[in-house]
């Protein structure tokens, strides 16, 4: 009996095994999708409740400092060899000044409040450390790094002139509070970029804080921080901002959408064609500023002037702007490397002076369109040396005390060391920011029409194509890319 | 013919000349060099002041003549007056074909000679009326002798020689953006020959003050000709195509609306845009979660013109195909491309049952001129089978998002004094641009395509009713049909008398339907009063086929229960009209035999609806196709077959209990070899399977937690399997000699079945012994022979070939269609199988007739049976009394 026991059960595998295994082996299974963005997000580990490690009264950020470094001892020393606080790059050599060079917020001059320098007080209020207020500011103390502007969870931290916690923040609370950087954390300052809410990045702003995902698809669907894209090793955060970047590209300083996407993420080949060319973030953010109002124009001429005021129009101190909602980016190639004016160089103030004019044309391989942020400003600059002019607005003398230009100048060349001849004027420049925030989900992404078509957004022929390359053909045939 | 050399030398002169130019520049130039703008005498007008002739503007360089004598766009039917067959005609007071010739229930409208009795519209009434849909030539320009009409001097009725002609207008399809208001304000004012200069207000050329157009100097050049900034003519765009053709959205107008149901979108609820439905302006239902565009070609940047081309066009030139030389791909002998510009031809290619020829066919971009389904349906089972039986819109334009037409009743007047219309797709009042619009599915009908293939095609239905009268019929006039509803512009009393149910001194929109026999009879004597006679109610249903508003295969129908199941489109019934005015059923007009395919059914509160006949079509629709009675016969089969073991079993059990226990002396024999044991169970396990993958597929809506598709490819396998085993197990038993055990002995066979069906009927209950004696090599009684013998040679064999041909309509449909294709196979299949279903229910129930109930399924699984130590075939005697029971 037992022998047919064993019959009955090899019997039954057998017959099982003739069915079974033609219908699994026919049957085709589900292909794995091309794009599988979710299985490259790195894991998060839950963070350390600190509410009992903060005992000490503290009443100064350098206190709170002192408390985090007994045990990160490290952490000061990392903190003080990265952007946020050096606000200067390492030295680059510039292949259109021919020389090596450093650049950062530190010395940049942009067409937003234009400089720094002199303003020190104001502007690093935004710094992560503590008391820069002049020019002869000591990088060296690990006691006067910030700590909580990035790590306090508790939403009540704020950070005045010099970087200094505003008065009546609650220390402690914050101090207890503390945790991986949210999106609110860096929004503090990313967000208000420019001196204000949405006006500097357009595709950065206070709407980011709780999206919808309309606005932003990661942030919004997935609840993505800024920290899940932009990963961090030793407190250098990874991402490379157009404003303040000279020189070659460190590619391992650079946040991509194929960090997690794939190179040609989409199921119809005309569309992974257009990777070669088109910047993902092209089509993806088809605009920007899509809540908030983003400044797209600002002209300092028409500073100090009495006239009635309105933040989104005319203030005495700054001159006029225009605002934009919904804003459609200008679509330029890209290489990922920018022509930047460095202070001092020599400009004309017959046309309008890119600051940071982005590198690439129709036959650079490495270059995409990409799609931008361009603000346009009006700006001083000396008449005599024919370069731009750093004033001095905040604090006293400042432009926005006195309305004095002349006066503000002199103040301002004596802190710049650039040479003031006493004689100036208001020059046009421009200033570009690559997109690549705000995505949208896909089913908003751009579609053929968008471009291709006789209302479309790119200028095919200003853009090196013979025509539109859907019937002219692609960059291959327009002699450019092998 | 020297004005024709020279008009083509011009013309190639000023081509070299342009590409000049852009070599210079490397930008693209205007294409169109500059020319002056002439009046009918071939003065420029800046000079004369007059309106310009676009017959001799364009005519410089281009044949207008050929032009507007090559355009159905222009002629509509003019040239067809008189000119056709009786067959061809839609209705029996047709004139002609086309929009100004043909009648149709939409317009109403129609054109009269000038000798009609009745007549409604004399040719310049057609024109103010109907000439918003005309781009001027043909009817507003000649008669239907082809004279020009302000040379005709016999007309009784209008001043053509003041009102001049609207020439054939190159303008309102050859510029970015002409003023189309401007222009039908000139039609209907009866301004003819300033038509077409008013096209061109808004590009400052022209200006216009009070009723006076006046050139503007500083758009023109010294020489006179109009400067490329003010005017440059283009290829027509799909805006261009718009005005006429229906709602096109263009890039930047997304936001636009709709009041519902208008003309725009009437026959077929067509709205071609290239941007998002979701970022419509139209109150659309569920707006938001509809990520499709309007249109994929018009979001693809493909326009209007890249698939309806000029018929003489060089790039988009294709013979068709019953022209073409068999081993000739491309023939690359065709006109120069200075010709065609001299002479483009004005017919664009159509669809082939709207075309008049075949030449314009051969042009046509139809689906499979671009596309090559094949090689992006490789997740649909049987692809060739559905690419056989239906059209690539009928997946691709799952849903019309724009309201259409649904019913046009004629027979009333609307205070509008227009025929009261309902709308599929839209609710409330359709002149409100708030009225909710939800869209509508397209009802799928069998078409023959110009291959001759019959394959389910997307369409809508517009059913009209109306009065007609006299003999020959025409229908009643508007103006007629005003008068016997209205005074002025409030309905007649004795019209409210009958109409006004509720006495509220207003016919709401359900009091005005003829449907009471006084409402009819007041209208019909009230038409009578007019000298109207012979009246009758007539209704007829128009199909309209839809082509455009194609989405891609992220949002076709791909689910395969939208056709597979009782929820089936093929088969739903689609709504024709609320209610038939005057209880008049409509006939059919339309290339389509509508009446064939299927049937009109009147609903409860009178609502006429309209459902295909799929098998009467020829169509075998799994899940949905199925023969009633086969079921029924086959459901009763089994039941009753259950019904039979249980009485039977029943009996055994009491028997069994009365008689005494005796215990007959058994052996073991090994009975069955392994072999045997596993070709047995896998036919087990492999019919079992089939019966129920296929019962799931014969009613996929009963089962609708299993994935359709899954079990359509299941069963696949699961049948060949079964071909398989039942191969080998034939071999295996011809070889070794067993097939014998399964080949009935003529003699004495009779007399045996009878005493081992007498067996089952009697001994069983007895407690007898088996009547034959069950041993290896004669493992079957009698009975099991003769079934076996039919299971094995007519219902598996039947099955496997019916069930393999079904399978191999996907590919080889030809043989399928030799034994009368699907429509026949898949009902004899279903009827196999439901005998399987009944063979399997009886065997199983016999194998408990052993010793003990489960011994035969034991001996089946481990080889050895229990048998009586001493029966033999002669102890048991035939019982003649129960050859009855057989």
């Amino acid at each position: 009996m037992r022998d047919s026991n064993r019959t009955w059960l090899i019997g039954t595998s057998i017959s099982l095994a003739i069915i079974i295994i033609p219908i699994l082996v026919a049957i085709p299974g589900k292909t794995p999708p091309v794009d599988d963005p979710h299985s490259k997000l790195s894991v998060v580990n839950p963070h350390v409740d600190h509410s009992s490690l903060m005992n000490d009264s503290l009443t100064t950020g350098q206190e709170v400092t002192r408390a985090c470094l007994v045990c990160h001892p490290d952490a000061g020393n990392q903190v003080r060899h990265t952007s946020h606080y050096t606000w200067e790059s390492d030295s680059v050599y510039s292949p259109d000044h021919d020389r090596m060079v450093t650049l950062g917020k530190k010395n940049a001059i942009n067409n937003f409040c234009i400089s720094i320098e002199s303003n020190w007080p104001a502007c690093t209020a935004c710094h992560a450390g503590y008391g820069w207020k002049d020019a002869e500011y000591d990088f060296s103390k690990d006691e006067n790094v910030d700590c909580l502007v990035c790590h306090d969870l508790s939403g009540g931290y704020k950070k005045s002139k010099e970087g200094l916690p505003e008065k009546g923040v609650d220390l402690l609370a914050a101090a207890k509070s503390v945790g991986s950087p949210n999106r609110e954390n860096c929004g503090g300052c990313h967000f208000d970029g420019g001196g204000g809410n949405a006006v500097k990045h357009g595709d950065l702003d206070e709407s980011l804080k709780y999206p919808s995902e309309y606005i932003d698809v990661h942030m919004g669907r997935y609840d993505f921080q800024c920290i899940t894209c932009h990963r961090s090793t030793d407190h250098k955060i990874r991402g490379r901002a157009s404003s303040v970047s000279v020189g070659n590209l460190n590619k391992d300083n650079q946040v991509l959408c194929t960090d997690c996407h794939a190179e040609k993420p989409h199921s119809d080949m005309r569309l992974n064609e257009h990777t070669e060319t088109v910047a993902c973030q092209t089509c993806h953010i088809p605009s920007m500023a899509r809540k908030e109002a983003t400044k797209i124009n600002w002209d300092w001429s028409t500073a100090g002037q009495d006239r009635p005021e309105n933040a989104h129009q005319y203030l005495k101190i700054k001159g006029s702007f225009v605002y934009e909602k919904n804003h459609a980016p200008e679509y330029i190639w890209y290489n990922g490397t920018t022509k930047r004016y460095l202070k001092g160089d020599i400009m004309d103030p017959t046309i309008t002076t890119p600051f940071n004019l982005p590198n690439g044309n129709i036959k650079d391989r490495e270059a995409k369109i990409w799609p931008f942020k361009v603000h346009y400003g009006k700006q001083v600059y000396d008449t005599k040396y024919n370069y731009f002019l750093l004033p001095k607005t905040v604090g006293e003398g400042g432009f926005w005390t006195e309305f004095d230009w002349d006066l503000a100048l002199r103040l301002g060349a004596e802190n710049s060391g650039l040479a003031y001849s006493g004689k100036y004027n208001f020059a046009p420049t421009s200033f570009y920011w690559a997109t690549s925030h705000m995505v949208a989900p896909k089913e908003e992404a751009l579609r053929c029409i968008d471009c291709h078509s006789d209302a479309g957004r790119l200028d095919w022929q200003q853009l090196g194509f013979d025509g539109d390359p859907i019937t002219h053909g692609s960059r291959r045939l327009a002699g450019g890319v092998k | 013919m020297k004005m024709i050399r020279l008009k083509k030398s011009l013309l190639s002169g000023s081509l070299l000349l342009l590409m000049v130019i852009q070599s210079l520049t490397a930008k693209t130039p205007a294409l169109h060099p500059l020319f002056k703008l002439l009046d009918k005498n071939g003065q420029n007008v800046l000079v004369t002041g007059k309106a310009l002739s676009t017959m001799n503007t364009c005519g410089t360089c281009h044949d207008t003549e050929f032009i507007s004598s090559h355009s159905q766009h222009a002629d509509v039917g003019l040239s067809t007056l008189d000119h056709i067959e009786a067959a061809e005609k839609n209705y029996s007071w047709d004139m002609g074909k086309g929009y100004f010739a043909a009648w149709n229930p939409i317009s109403y409208r129609y054109y009269s000679p000038e000798e009609d009795s009745f007549p409604d519209l004399n040719q310049a009434e057609w024109i103010m009326s109907q000439g918003f849909r005309h781009v001027g030539g043909g009817p507003a320009a000649f008669d239907a002798e082809g004279i020009p009409l302000d040379q005709n001097e016999s007309s009784q009725t209008w001043d053509w020689k003041k009102s001049g002609v609207v020439e054939m207008n190159c303008f309102l399809c050859h510029m970015p953006n002409p003023d189309n208001t401007a222009r039908i304000e000139s039609l209907e004012k009866g301004h003819f020959q300033w038509a077409n200069t008013a096209t061109l207000l808004r590009t400052g050329i022209v200006e216009k003050r009070g009723s006076k157009f006046s050139w503007n100097q500083t758009a023109f050049t010294k020489n006179g000709e109009v400067k490329h900034e003010y005017f440059t003519p283009s290829d027509p765009s799909n805006a261009n195509c718009a005005q006429c053709h229906g709602l096109i959205f263009t890039a930047g107008d997304e936001k636009k609306g709709l009041t519902s149901c208008d003309w725009n979108t009437a026959t077929r609820g067509e709205i071609i845009g290239p941007h998002l439905i979701n970022r419509t302006g139209l109150n659309l239902k569920d707006k938001e979660k509809i990520s499709r565009s309007w249109d994929v070609h018009a979001e693809r940047a493909v326009k209007c013109v890249d698939c309806h081309p000029s018929s003489n066009n060089p790039i988009y030139y294709r013979d068709s195909e019953e022209h073409r030389l068999e081993h000739l791909i491309f023939d690359a002998r065709r006109i120069d491309v200075v010709d065609y510009l001299y002479r483009p031809s004005h017919e664009f290619s159509k669809v082939p049952d709207e075309a008049e020829d075949a030449e314009i066919i051969a042009g046509m971009r139809t689906c499979d001129a671009c596309h090559d389904p094949n090689t992006a349906h490789d997740w649909l089972p049987y692809k060739d089978a559905h690419f056989q039986k239906v059209s690539c819109e009928s997946c691709h334009i799952p849903k019309m998002y724009g309201p259409a037409y649904e019913q046009i009743d004629w027979t009333v007047l609307t205070t509008e004094k227009k025929g009261s219309h309902d709308c599929r797709g839209a609710e409330g009042d359709p002149k409100n641009i708030k009225s909710l619009i939800y869209g509508f599915e397209p009802v799928l009908l069998p078409r023959q395509d110009s291959k001759g293939q019959m394959k389910l095609t997307p369409y809508n239905l517009v059913s009209s009713w109306y009065w007609v009268y006299g003999d020959p019929q025409m229908p009643v006039r508007l103006t007629d049909l005003e008068k016997a509803f209205f005074e002025g512009d409030r309905y007649r009393p004795d019209i409210l008398e009958v109409f006004d149910a509720d006495h509220d001194n207003h016919i709401s929109e359900t009091e005005l339907r003829l449907d009471k026999p006084e409402k009819e009879r007041r209208v019909k004597e009230n038409l009578e009063a007019l000298g109207l006679t012979k009246l009758s109610i007539q209704g007829d249903v128009q199909p309209f086929k839809i082509n455009h508003d194609v989405t891609n295969g992220k949002w076709a129908l791909r689910e395969c229960t939208d056709c597979h199941g009782d929820q089936s489109r093929v088969s739903m019934p689609v709504e024709l009209a609320r209610y038939i005015p005057g209880g008049v059923l409509p006939t059919f007009t339309g290339s389509l035999d509508l009446e064939q395919m299927g049937d009109l059914t009147v609903s409860n509160e009178g609502v006429l609806n309209y459902q295909v006949d799929v098998e009467g079509n020829a169509l075998y629709i799994f899940g949905l196709s199925r023969v009633r009675w086969i079921d029924w016969a086959g459901i009763l089969i089994v039941i009753g077959t259950i019904f039979g073991i249980f009485i039977h079993s029943s009996m055994r059990v009491y028997s069994a209990r009365l008689r005494q226990k005796h215990t007959p002396k058994i052996k073991q024999v090994y009975m069955y070899t392994f072999y045997d044991r596993l070709w047995h169970w896998i036919q087990v396990m492999a019919i079992f399977l089939l019966l129920i993958t296929g019962l799931i597929i014969h009613r996929p809506e009963m089962f609708s937690w299993f994935s359709f598709p899954y079990m359509v490819q299941v069963h696949n396998v699961l049948g060949f399997i079964l071909f398989a085993n039942a191969f080998l197990a034939v071999f295996y038993h011809l070889v070794s000699g067993e097939i014998k055990q399964y080949i009935p002995q003529p003699r004495g066979f009779f007399d045996q079945a009878v005493m081992q069906a007498s067996y089952y009927l009697k001994g069983i209950f007895r407690g007898d012994g088996h009547p034959f004696e069950k041993t290896p090599e004669k493992k079957l009684n009698p009975l099991q022979q003769i079934t076996y013998f039919g299971l094995l040679n007519i219902l598996l064999p039947l099955q496997i070939i019916t069930g393999v041909l079904i399978w191999s309509a996907q590919t080889w449909p030809q043989f399928a269609e030799r034994l009368g294709g699907l429509p026949v196979l898949g009902p004899v299949h279903s009827l196999l199988a439901w005998l399987f279903a009944t063979f399997i229910v009886l065997h199983m129930y016999l194998t408990t007739t052993g010793h003990k109930p489960l011994d035969g399924i034991r001996a089946m699984i481990i080889g050895w049976d229990i048998v009586d130590e001493n029966i033999s075939p002669d102890q048991a005697k035939p019982d003649t009394q129960n050859k009855e029971h057989e």
